[in-house]
C-alpha cells in the first residue's frame, strides 16, 4: 500500500477515497508500511488528526473505540470538561456505533470537543481533533450508522498508546508530564517513582543529561521550554535529602542469573529492570571499585556528577539484588565465552572508552605532553592518577568531551586551557550551556583550526601544534558547512600538551571471533532488528543510522548488546533507553525462549519517527511565567586547581513547584489500527 | 509591580498575583468551585475561565499569573455559556439528593449553580460513580455527589502532611480514595468539601446547617488555641468549625478540634454535687468544703490544706483558685501538673534569658529558614506549631532537623533526623552548640553584643569532648555536622523543645541546655523564636497566674512580692509552701490533711500508684472535675465543673496569646462554671464578693502584674490579644552551665504524647476513640522479635517502681531498639505507675502476657 485514502495529519487535509493519489509527504516518508514488520497499518487516529491507508477500515467505529479509551484508560479526571465531557464523547459514540444514535448526536460531539478546549491540559482537547475530523469528512458513515446500515468494513486490531512530546523524544521514554505533575503537586517521591520506571539514574540524568526532551517541549511554542532536567533532579535530590528510602521492591528472587559486562549506564539500567523482576544480575566492571558508573563516572568530570551522588544511584541499584564484581575485565579476566556458560543470559555493555585518533602527523610517536586522548585524560583525572598534562593544554575537538577536558585541565591546574577546533562556535556539537560554562572560567577557544602536526624538542617533548587556518564552504551531510583548510595559512600553536578529543570507540576485542557475533563498520556490536520500511520502500533508521526497531540480541543466542557499544558513542539517556529495551527483551527471551518486540515497542518507535512535537503548532496561552533558571556558583574560582564542587545547584523546592507549573501536560493519545 | 485590565479598570498588582486576586481586589467577582486560598491552585473546575486579548483560548483566572499590559475580560457571551456547559458537565449524574445531603443549604456547587443560572441538563451519560465508601472510620465519602475539585486531597497533603487522599481511577469513574492507614482525622477533608462528599459520620443526618446556633470560641484541647465555632441545637454540640480567612489555625483543626466535641455531652459528666458519694445541693457540697476547710485550718492550721490546679481551666480560674487558697485559706500549698515537666523549660528560660514562654509568635516558624524540633512531637502537642513548621520547610524552603528519639510525623520533611540514644539531650545540645561554633556557623557580633557571659560559653563548649557525644547520643559525627550546617547557615530559626525534654526528671537540666543552644544559634533574633511546648491546654496560664508556691501571679517572687498583694486583698499571706513532690510527701506524712483537686487528675501523674494511695490517707479529699475517676471515687466532696464550651473564661496560648471562650452552651445538669464555683468559696470563706466576674478578674491581674495589659474582651467575635515578640537587649542573655546527668539504660519505655488524644478529656470522645480506643505500647520489630510478642499480643511490662502494666503492641519501626513508647491518657491503663517521681522514662522488663 503506498497510497493515503484519507489524512487530516498535520491538520491539511488529502482525500483520495474518490480517486486521486495526492500525497502527504511526512507520511510516506516517516510511517512505516507496516507495524511490526509483517502486520499493515491501516489507519492512524491521533492528536494531528487521522491517516487512513485502508479505505476499508471502519472510522466511526474506529473513533468510538478511540473515544472509549482516552476516557477509560488516561482522561486524569483532573478537570471537570475532561472527566465529564470525554465520557459524554464516549457514550455518544456508542449510542452511535449501537445503531441507537440520532443526527443531534453528531451536533453534541462536536459541541463537547467545543468545550474541551477548556480543559486543564492536552490530552482531552487533543483527543477530540480526529474524533471530530471524521465527523466532518466521514459524514455518511456516521449517518449510515445512525439509519441502522453502517456499511461493511475490513476487521482491524486496535493498538492504543499514550504520549507526549517530550516523552517521546526523551530515548528513555520517561513518563515525564506525569512526574512534572507529581512536582506541581509537591510530591516528590511520586514524581521519582514515576522516573524510576523508565529511568534508575535519576540524579545523574537530573544533572547531566543533554535533555533532548527539552528541544521537543511546547512550552516552547509559547516563551521557553520548561525545565524538564532540574525538575528531574529536584524529585532525585529530594529523596536523598530527606534520607527517604527508595519504594521499589524486587519480585522474588528467581534461578536464572544475567551476567552484565560494564556498570556504565547501560549495564547498570539493565542490571536495575532484572533485578525488580527478581533476576540476579552480576556486573562486571574493568574499573577497581569506587569508579562503577562508566562514563558517567570518567567520563564526566564531578563538577558535572559528584560522586558520592552518583555513588547513591548504583548503590541503590545494588541494593535491590545486583552484584558489581569491579576490577575484572572480561575478555582478560574472564572470557565471553566462559560467561555464556556460568550465565543464563549475557549482556554487553562495555561502552566506548577509547579515543579516536586525529591523524595528525606525529600522533602515534609517543611525545612526552602528546596524550592518547579526551576520555583518557578524563579517566586519569577522575581516578587520581598522573595524566601527564602540562601548563599550557591544548584540546582538539568539538564536543561535550572536549569541553570537559578542557575545563578538567583547569581544574587540574593548567594556567592556559585551549580548545582548537575546526569550525565555528556555531558548529560545535557540544551543548551551548557546556561552552558557556568554559568560557566562564577561562577557557581559550580558538576556532577554524586544523592540527597537522606536533611540534616537539630535542628530548620529545611537545612544545607546539602545527596547523592551518579553515574557512567554512558549502554544508556536509550533517547540514554543517564543511570546513576546507586555507593554503598557506599554517602556523604553530604553542603548547606543552595536546589532548585529541573528536571522539570515542568502543573497544571489542574482548569478543572473540568463536562467539560468531558480528561488528558493525562503526566499531558496534550488530543485533538482530525487524526491518521497517516506509512508503517509498526505504528502511526507517534512527538518528544513529542503526534500524529503527532492534531486538537487541547478538548474533550469539543469549548474549544481548547494549549502550554505546551498540548504538555508537551517545547519550547517558540514550544507553538508559536502550538498555531498558534490553532488560525486556532478554526477560521475554528466558521466560518465553524468544527475544522479540512487543507491539508497545513498535508503536513507541513508530511514533518516535514519526514525531509527537510539531515546532510550528501555535500554541495559545498566556507566557506570564518564564523558565526558571538553577542557581549556579560562578566565577573562575570555581574552577581552581583540584576544586571539583558542583557547579550547578539545582532549584529550591518552591522554585521547582513554580517551573512545574508552567508545563502544558501535553499527552496525546495515539491509535493504529493494524490488519 | 505589574499592570493590566480587568473589565475595563486598571489595576496595578504585585508580580505573581493570580488574575483571580487581581480582579477580586478590583470587586470583580469570578465565580470557581475548586479554589481555595490556603492551598496551591488546582485548576480543576474550569469556571474561572476568563478571556485575555490576544490569546486565543480562555485561561483560567485562578492560575494564571498577571503580565505586563494583559486586558482581561472576565464576562462575555462565550465565557458565560462555556461557564454553564461546564457546570452542566459538573452536574452530569449528581444525585438529586440534596433534601437528604449533609451540604445542603452550605453547598458551593448549589450556590454556584444558582448564580450562573443553570437550569438545565443538555448531555447524558452512563452513570459509572463508584458506591458510597462506608468503611473509613469517622468518615463517609460518596463519590457521586463529588466534583473532584481536589481540595481534600490537597488539604490532606499539603497542609496536614498526611497524604491519605488521592484520586483513584481514570476518566469519569475517577474517585477520592484514601490510603487509611495514612489518615490522621484531622476532619479538613470534610470541612474544605464545598459538596456533600466527604461526611463527618458523627454529624451526618443529626442537623441542617441553619438549625445549628454558632458560638465563636476557642479549642482548649492544647496550647495552640485554634478558634473555633460551636455548632449547637438543644443544648447538645452538633460539629465544631473553623474559618479560613479569620483565623490564626486559616480554619485547620486536627483530631480533637474536629471530633473531640463529644465528651461535652457525654452522658457520663458528673452533674451533681456529691458530698460522700451522695448527690447533694450546691448550698450543701460547698458548705461541707466551707466547714471542713475551716476545722482543718483550727485543727491543723492552714498548711495542712494543699491544692492542685489545672491547664484545663482559664486563667482566671486558676487566679482564683490560687487567690482562694493563698488569701482566703491562707495556705500557699499549690501547684499543677506543670511541675513534672512544663515549669523547669519555664525555669530554664527565665533563668538564662527571662523568657516566660515562647520568645517569639506562632507565626514566625513558618517563616524560619530552619527548624529545630528537640525532643517534641508537635503533631501530638501542638498540631498548630506541626502546621507552622510545613509551612517553613514545604511551602518555604526551611530546612528541618528533628532530634528526636523516635520518627515523628514530621520525620518524613525532615533534612536531618538526629535519632538520639535516650538520656543523650544534653550531650546533643552541647554538640550541636560546639560544631556550630567551631564551624563559623554563629553571628560572632550578635553573640558579642548580647550575651552577658560569652567567654564562659566558649569555653565550656571548648570542653565538650565531641567523641564523647558521638559515643553518648549514638550519631554519627557527620550527621551531627549537617545538622549543625543546616541551623548555622539559616538566617533565621526556631528551636522547639517539648516533652521528650522537660518531662523527664533532668527535664530542667536538658531544657538549659536546649536554652544554650538557642542562644548560639540565633533562635532569639527577632524573626527567630524558641518555643517550649506542652500538650495541655493553659499550661501558660497556670504558670502565668502563678499557681506554684514559689511565684505569684506574673512571675513575681512569693516571698519578695507578697506584701502588694496583702495590701490588694487586705490579708495576710503564709510563709513558705509547698509543691506537688512536697504536698505528696505531706499526704504521706499526715501534715497534709485536706487537698482539693481542681480539674486535675493525679493518676496521669508519673508514678500515680503512689499519689493513688496517698490519696486514700487524706481526711478530706475534694474533686472539682467533669467525669467520675477512680479519685472521684476517694473523694469526700465532688463538684462537677464545666468545659470550655459551657463558660466564659480566658485561655493563654503557647505565643502567649490571650483568647477567651464563650458559653455556647448551658451547663449540663447541675454543674458549674468552674470560676463561679471558685467565687463562692472564695466570698464564703473570706466574706466579700461570691459571683464571679471576668472583667473583675482580668483587671485584678493587669493592676498587680505586669501582663495581660492589652486584654479586653468587648465583643462576641474572636478577640486576641497578641504578645509582642520578645526583644533580646544587648548582655541581657546569660549562658548557664549545665549540670546533670540521665543514666536509664537498658530497655526502656518513655511516656509521651499521642496524635489522637488530649489529656484524658479526649478518651470520653468516642469518634477519638474510635481512632485509638486503647493504650497501646509502640515496640520496634528488633524488640518484640526479641519478647517473641507479635503485632495485637499482649505484653506485661514492668518499671522501676516494680508496678506492671499490660497493653497491646503495635510493632512499629518508628520506635528504635531498646525503646518502647506508650501514651498516658486512658487512666485506667495504668501507664504512669511505672515511672519514677516526676520522670518521663523508666528501665523496665518485658515479657510476654
Amino acid at each position: 500500500m503506498s497510497k493515503v485514502a484519507f489524512s487530516s495529519w498535520g491538520r491539511e487535509v488529502v482525500d483520495n477515497r474518490q480517486g486521486g493519489d495526492a500525497e502527504v509527504p511526512i507520511v510516506k516518508k516517516k510511517l512505516p508500511v507496516t507495524f511490526d514488520g509483517q502486520k499493515e497499518i491501516a489507519a492512524l487516529m491521533g492528536w494531528d488528526g487521522l491517516i487512513l491507508n485502508d479505505p476499508g477500515v471502519d472510522v466511526v467505529a474506529m473513533a468510538a473505540e478511540y473515544a472509549r479509551r482516552v476516557q477509560e484508560d488516561f482522561c486524569c479526571a483532573k478537570c471537570s470538561p475532561g472527566k465529564k465531557g470525554t465520557r459524554v464523547m464516549q457514550d455518544t459514540m456508542d449510542r452511535i456505533v449501537a445503531g441507537k444514535g440520532q443526527e443531534g448526536d453528531l451536533e453534541t460531539i462536536e459541541q463537547i470537543a467545543e468545550l474541551l478546549q477548556n480543559c486543564k491540559c492536552t490530552l482531552c482537547p487533543s483527543s477530540a481533533v480526529p474524533i471530530v475530523d471524521t465527523v466532518k469528512h466521514f459524514r455518511e458513515d456516521y449517518l449510515a450508522y445512525i439509519k441502522g446500515t453502517p456499511r461493511k468494513s475490513a476487521k482491524v486490531d486496535y493498538k492504543v498508546k499514550l504520549t507526549a512530546p517530550c516523552q517521546d523524544k526523551c530515548p528513555a521514554h520517561i513518563d515525564i508530564p506525569a512526574y512534572i505533575e507529581a512536582i506541581k503537586e509537591r510530591q516528590f517521591g511520586e514524581a521519582l517513582e514515576v522516573i524510576r520506571e523508565s529511568m534508575p539514574l535519576p540524579a545523574v540524568c537530573g544533572r547531566v543529561c543533554p535533555h533532548p526532551c527539552e528541544s521537543a517541549c511546547r512550552r516552547a511554542n509559547v516563551d521557553n521550554p520548561v525545565n524538564i532536567m532540574v525538575l528531574k533532579r529536584t524529585a532525585s535530590d529530594y529523596e536523598w535529602q530527606h534520607n527517604h528510602q527508595p519504594s521499589m521492591l524486587p519480585k522474588p528472587r528467581k534461578n536464572k542469573k544475567i551476567a552484565i559486562v560494564g556498570a556504565g549506564p547501560a549495564g547498570l539500567t539493565a542490571a536495575y529492570y532484572l533485578a525488580l523482576e527478581g533476576y540476579p544480575c552480576t556486573i562486571y566492571e574493568s574499573l577497581p571499585e569506587g569508579f562503577g558508573g562508566g562514563m558517567i563516572a570518567v567520563g564526566i568530570p564531578a563538577y558535572r556528577m559528584p560522586r558520592h551522588i552518583l555513588q547513591r544511584d548504583i548503590d541503590i541499584i545494588c541494593s535491590l539484588g545486583v552484584e558489581i564484581i569491579y576490577d575484572t575485565h572480561v575478555g582478560k579476566d574472564i572470557s565471553l565465552v566462559e560467561l555464556k556458560e556460568k550465565f543464563a543470559a549475557v549482556l554487553l555493555a562495555p561502552g566506548a572508552h577509547k579515543s579516536k585518533p586525529m591523524g595528525v602527523e606525529g600522533e602515534k610517536e609517543g611525545y612526552q605532553g602528546s596524550l592518547a586522548g579526551g576520555i583518557e585524560f578524563l579517566r586519569d583525572a577522575y581516578m587520581g592518577k598522573p595524566t601527564g598534562m602540562g601548563k599550557k593544554v591544548c584540546v582538539v575537538g568539538g564536543g561535550n568531551t572536549a569541553i570537559d577536558c578542557v575545563r578538567v585541565a583547569l581544574r587540574e591546574g593548567a594556567d592556559d586551557a585551549i580548545l582548537l577546533y575546526r569550525r565555528t562556535r556555531k558548529e560545535m556539537p557540544a551543548d551551548s550551556w557546556e561552552i558557556d560554562g568554559a568560557e566562564e572560567e577561562g577557557v581559550q577557544f580558538e576556532f577554524l583550526i586544523l592540527p597537522k602536526k606536533i611540534v616537539v624538542d630535542e628530548q620529545r617533548r611537545v612544545t607546539g601544534v602545527e596547523c592551518v587556518r579553515m574557512e567554512l564552504g558549502e554544508p556536509d551531510d550533517s547540514g554543517r558547512r564543511r570546513p576546507q583548510p586555507i593554503e598557506g595559512s599554517e602556523f604553530v600553536v604553542e603548547c606543552d600538551t595536546l589532548i585529541p578529543a573528536i571522539g570515542q570507540d568502543p573497544e571489542l576485542s574482548f569478543i572473540t571471533d568463536d562467539t560468531g557475533i558480528g561488528i558493525t563498520k562503526w566499531n558496534t556490536v550488530v543485533t538482530k532488528y525487524v526491518p521497517l520500511k516506509n512508503a517509498e520502500g526505504r528502511d526507517l533508521n534512527d538518528t544513529m543510522g542503526n534500524p529503527l526497531s532492534r531486538i537487541l540480541i547478538t548474533d550469539m543466542d543469549g548474549v544481548f548488546a547494549s549502550g554505546d557499544a551498540e548504538i555508537g558513542p551517545l547519550t547517558v539517556v540514550a544507553c538508559v533507553g536502550n538498555a531498558h529495551r534490553a532488560a525486556k527483551v532478554i526477560q521475554r527471551w528466558l521466560e518465553e525462549g524468544e527475544a522479540y518486540l512487543t507491539d508497545e515497542d513498535f508503536h513507541e518507535d513508530i511514533l518516535t519517527n514519526l514525531g509527537v512535537y510539531d515546532k510550528n503548532e501555535e500554541v495559545p496561552w498566556l507566557a506570564a511565567v518564564d523558565r526558571f533558571h538553577q542557581a549556579e556558583i560562578h566565577g573562575r574560582e570555581r574552577a581552581s586547581k583540584g576544586n571539583y564542587n558542583e557547579v550547578e545547584l539545582g532549584y529550591t523546592d518552591t522554585v521547582a513547584v513554580q517551573e512545574a507549573e508552567r508545563c502544558l501536560r501535553c499527552y496525546r493519545v495515539s491509535m493504529i489500527a493494524i490488519q | 509591580m505589574v499592570n493590566l485590565t480587568i473589565d475595563g479598570k486598571s489595576t496595578s498588582v504585585p508580580t505573581g498575583t493570580t488574575i483571580l486576586e487581581a480582579a477580586r481586589q478590583l470587586n470583580i467577582h469570578i465565580p470557581t468551585l475548586c479554589w481555595l486560598k490556603k492551598i496551591s491552585t488546582t485548576g480543576a473546575c474550569r469556571i474561572c475561565a476568563v478571556e485575555i486579548a490576544g490569546v486565543n483560548r480562555p485561561m483560567t483566572a485562578c492560575d494564571t499569573p498577571v503580565k505586563e499590559g494583559i486586558v482581561v475580560t472576565t464576562r462575555s457571551e462565550a465565557l458565560t455559556q462555556a461557564r454553564k456547559q461546564i457546570m452542566e458537565l459538573i452536574l452530569l449524574n449528581h444525585p438529586l439528593d440534596c433534601p437528604v445531603c449533609d451540604a445542603g443549604g452550605e453547598c458551593a456547587l448549589q450556590d454556584t449553580c444558582y448564580e450562573l443560572g443553570v437550569t438545565r441538563q443538555h448531555f447524558q451519560a452512563e452513570d459509572v460513580n463508584p458506591p458510597t465508601i462506608d468503611r473509613w472510620p469517622l468518615i463517609q465519602q460518596v463519590p457521586s455527589r463529588c466534583i473532584m475539585c481536589e481540595k481534600c486531597v490537597k488539604v490532606c497533603h499539603e497542609l496536614m502532611g498526611a497524604d491519605a487522599l488521592f484520586i483513584n481511577d481514570k476518566g469519569d469513574r475517577a474517585f477520592i480514595d484514601k490510603r487509611v492507614e495514612n489518615c490522621i482525622y484531622c476532619g479538613n477533608c470534610v470541612s474544605v468539601c464545598p459538596t456533600g462528599t466527604m461526611i463527618s459520620k458523627p454529624f451526618k443526618f443529626r442537623a441542617r446547617p441553619w438549625e445549628l446556633r454558632k458560638t465563636r470560641s476557642v479549642c482548649t484541647f492544647c496550647p495552640s488555641q485554634c478558634q473555633i465555632d460551636i455548632h449547637v441545637k438543644n443544648n447538645e454540640i452538633y460539629r465544631i468549625t473553623s474559618d479560613d480567612d479569620t483565623t490564626t489555625n486559616r480554619g485547620n483543626l486536627c483530631i480533637g478540634g474536629f471530633f473531640g466535641y463529644g465528651y461535652v455531652n457525654s452522658d457520663k459528666r458528673l452533674t451533681a454535687p456529691q458530698v460522700s458519694g451522695n448527690n447533694v445541693s450546691w448550698e450543701e457540697a460547698l458548705g461541707t468544703v466551707v466547714a471542713e476547710i475551716q476545722r482543718i485550718k483550727k485543727e491543723n492550721g492552714a498548711a495542712a490544706v494543699a491544692g492542685l490546679s489545672s491547664p484545663r481551666l482559664s486563667n482566671e480560674e486558676n487566679y482564683l483558685f490560687q487567690k482562694l487558697f493563698r488569701a482566703a485559706i491562707g495556705s500557699n500549698n499549690i501547684d499543677s501538673e506543670a511541675r513534672f515537666g512544663a515549669l523547669r523549660a519555664l525555669r530554664a528560660l527565665n533563668k538564662g534569658i527571662g523568657l516566660r514562654g515562647a520568645s517569639n509568635r506562632l507565626e514566625v516558624i513558618g517563616r524560619a529558614e530552619a527548624v529545630l524540633v528537640f525532643g517534641a512531637d508537635p503533631s501530638s502537642e501542638a498540631p498548630a506549631v506541626d502546621w507552622q513548621i510545613q509551612d517553613a520547610v514545604r511551602r518555604g524552603d526551611g530546612k528541618l532537623i528533628v532530634a528526636n528519639m523516635r520518627r515523628i510525623h514530621l520525620t518524613q520533611f525532615a533534612n536531618s533526623q538526629l535519632s538520639y540514644q535516650p538520656g543523650s539531650e544534653i550531650e546533643l545540645a552541647q554538640g550541636l552548640a560546639k560544631l556550630l561554633l567551631e564551624r563559623g556557623l554563629v553571628d560572632n557580633d550578635y553573640l558579642n553584643r548580647t550575651v552577658e557571659n560569652l567567654d564562659n560559653l566558649k569555653d565550656d563548649l571548648a570542653k565538650v569532648d565531641l567523641d564523647q557525644v558521638v559515643l553518648s547520643t549514638g550519631l554519627a559525627l557527620k550527621e551531627l555536622e549537617y545538622a549543625a550546617d543546616l541551623l548555622g547557615k539559616a538566617a533565621t530559626v526556631a528551636v522547639i523543645f517539648g516533652a521528650d525534654i522537660h518531662k523527664s526528671a533532668a527535664g530542667a537540666a536538658k531544657s538549659t541546655a536546649i536554652t544554650n543552644l538557642a542562644i548560639v544559634c540565633g533562635a532569639l533574633r527577632n524573626e527567630s523564636g524558641l518555643y517550649p511546648l506542652d500538650e495541655k491546654g493553659n499550661t501558660q496560664g497556670v504558670l502565668d497566674m502563678g499557681v506554684y508556691p514559689e511565684s505569684l501571679p506574673g512571675y513575681q517572687s512569693y516571698s519578695k512580692k507578697k506584701e502588694a498583694f496583702e495590701k490588694t486583698w487586705g490579708c495576710k499571706l503564709p510563709e513558705g509552701g509547698c509543691d506537688a513532690d512536697a504536698i505528696l510527701a505531706g499526704i504521706e506524712t499526715g501534715k497534709i490533711r485536706f487537698l482539693y483537686l481542681a480539674a486535675v487528675n493525679p493518676q496521669s501523674f508519673p508514678n500515680s500508684r503512689r499519689w493513688l494511695e496517698a490519696l486514700k490517707k487524706l481526711e478530706v479529699l475534694v474533686v472539682q472535675d467533669i467525669f467520675p475517676s477512680a479519685v472521684t471515687a476517694l473523694a469526700k466532696v465532688v463538684l462537677p465543673g464545666a468545659t470550655f464550651a459551657e463558660k466564659v473564661g480566658s485561655f493563654t496560648s503557647l505565643d502567649q496569646t490571650v483568647r477567651n471562650v464563650r458559653p455556647a452552651l448551658k451547663t449540663v445538669g447541675e454543674s458549674r462554671a468552674d470560676a463561679e464555683i471558685f467565687a463562692e468559696l472564695l466570698g464564703r470563706l473570706s466574706g466579700g464578693e461570691k459571683l464571679y466576674s471576668q472583667k473583675a478578674v482580668i483587671q485584678e491581674i493587669q493592676s498587680l502584674t505586669d501582663m495581660y495589659q492589652d486584654v479586653c474582651f468587648i465583643s462576641d467575635d474572636w478577640n486576641v490579644c497578641m504578645k509582642q515578640a520578645y526583644r533580646v537587649a544587648d548582655k541581657s542573655l546569660k549562658y548557664v552551665p549545665v549540670s546533670g546527668k540521665d543514666e536509664v539504660r537498658g530497655l526502656q519505655l518513655l511516656v509521651g504524647p499521642s496524635m489522637s488524644h488530649f489529656g484524658t478529656t479526649s478518651t470520653f470522645a468516642p469518634p477519638i476513640t474510635e481512632v485509638e480506643s486503647e493504650e497501646v505500647f509502640a515496640i520496634s520489630p528488633d524488640d518484640a522479635g526479641d519478647a517473641a510478642v507479635r503485632d495485637g499480643e499482649k505484653l506485661k511490662i514492668t518499671g522501676v517502681t516494680g508496678c506492671s502494666v499490660v497493653a497491646r503492641v503495635r510493632i512499629s519501626p518508628k520506635v528504635p531498639k531498646g525503646l518502647i513508647y506508650a501514651t498516658a491518657n486512658f487512666s485506667a491503663a495504668g501507664i504512669t505507675q511505672l515511672l519514677a517521681d516526676g520522670d518521663n522514662r523508666t528501665a523496665i522488663q518485658i515479657e510476654r502476657a
